[in-house]
């Protein structure tokens, strides 16, 4: 019984902090799989972005998950890559994952690269 | 350079430590040595001091303490110190975080650490971009020399 009990516990306290992280980010969006831009995004917060985008994408944080496409220039103070992109990208702190190709011009003030990740680029570091 | 760093180099020069009978193809450059030339046929090569010049060896250690200059091939490299010029990876490239490294960059697998400073390029080979058709480094610099021998053979 007791076990049960605990389990019960933390199912009840995920939910908490879930909620608690849509309320107080109202300012995420989320641009699903299928979609398609031709264009620019601009957001202040948070992108997590899956689809596809030709254009510019701008924020500060932003997420660009393992199936995006991005073809232009990314500009942001934290992004992590998983997918695809070709162009220029601008990050104080970039984090780039197993899965992500990278082709274009790197600039960055901190970077980490994981294994497996496939990249030709330019990187160009400031402090 | 750091005032830590510095005394390293200021201290006076240790005994070499001899590896008699050790064929092992290690070679072991430590803090505060300073080395200039072509190193080849190296199994571990295990860099804290300074290396200028070519070294061409399956397992790469490049300490915090270390400082290269030139171009460096193997299969398994790790780089926590300076380098200035191009790394050749065939298998893993590890960077971690206290590297600085100023140059061309061709691996098969990458992984860097938070904090590393990476200045130049970054190729993938296998990649349709690579140019991993370039000479090794060891026929490169036989090149030119020859150049340099037929320019003075000119003169």
């Amino acid at each position: 019984m007791s076990i049960f009990g605990s389990s019960e516990k933390k199912v009840e306290e995920k939910t908490t902090f879930n909620f608690d992280i849509d309320k107080e980010n109202i300012n995420q969006s989320k641009l699903a799989k299928d979609i398609k831009i031709n264009g620019s995004i601009e957001a202040k917060d948070y992108i997590d972005f899956a689809g596809y985008l030709s254009g510019t994408i701008k924020s500060s944080t932003i997420y660009l998950k393992s199936n995006s496409y991005v073809k232009g220039t990314i500009t942001g103070d934290t992004i992590t890559i998983e997918g695809e992109v070709d162009g220029d990208i601008h990050a104080k702190d970039l984090h780039i994952k197993s899965t992500a190709k990278i082709k274009g011009n790197i600039r960055y003030n901190n970077i980490d690269i994981q294994n497996g990740s496939i990249i030709n680029a330019e990187l160009f570091y400031s402090s | 350079m750091s005032s830590e760093e510095h005394d390293t180099f200021n201290k006076d020069q240790e005994t070499v430590e001899e590896y008699a009978g050790n064929d092992s193809k290690t070679v072991n450059i430590g803090a505060g040595v300073r080395i200039e030339g072509r190193i080849d046929g190296a199994e571990v090569s295990d860099i804290s001091g300074s290396l200028s010049g070519t070294i061409k060896s399956s397992n790469i250690n490049l300490n915090s303490s270390g400082i290269f200059n030139g171009d460096m091939s193997g299969s398994d490299i790790t780089i926590s110190g300076n380098v200035e010029g191009d790394i050749n990876s065939d298998q893993y490239l590890v960077v971690n975080q206290s590297a600085n490294i100023k140059g061309t960059i061709e691996y098969s697998s990458l992984q860097v650490n938070y904090g590393a400073k990476i200045q130049g390029t970054i190729r993938h080979r296998g990649s349709v971009h690579s140019y991993s058709t370039d000479l090794d480094p060891i026929e490169k610099e036989d090149k030119i020399e020859n150049v340099l021998n037929e320019q003075k053979e000119d003169i």
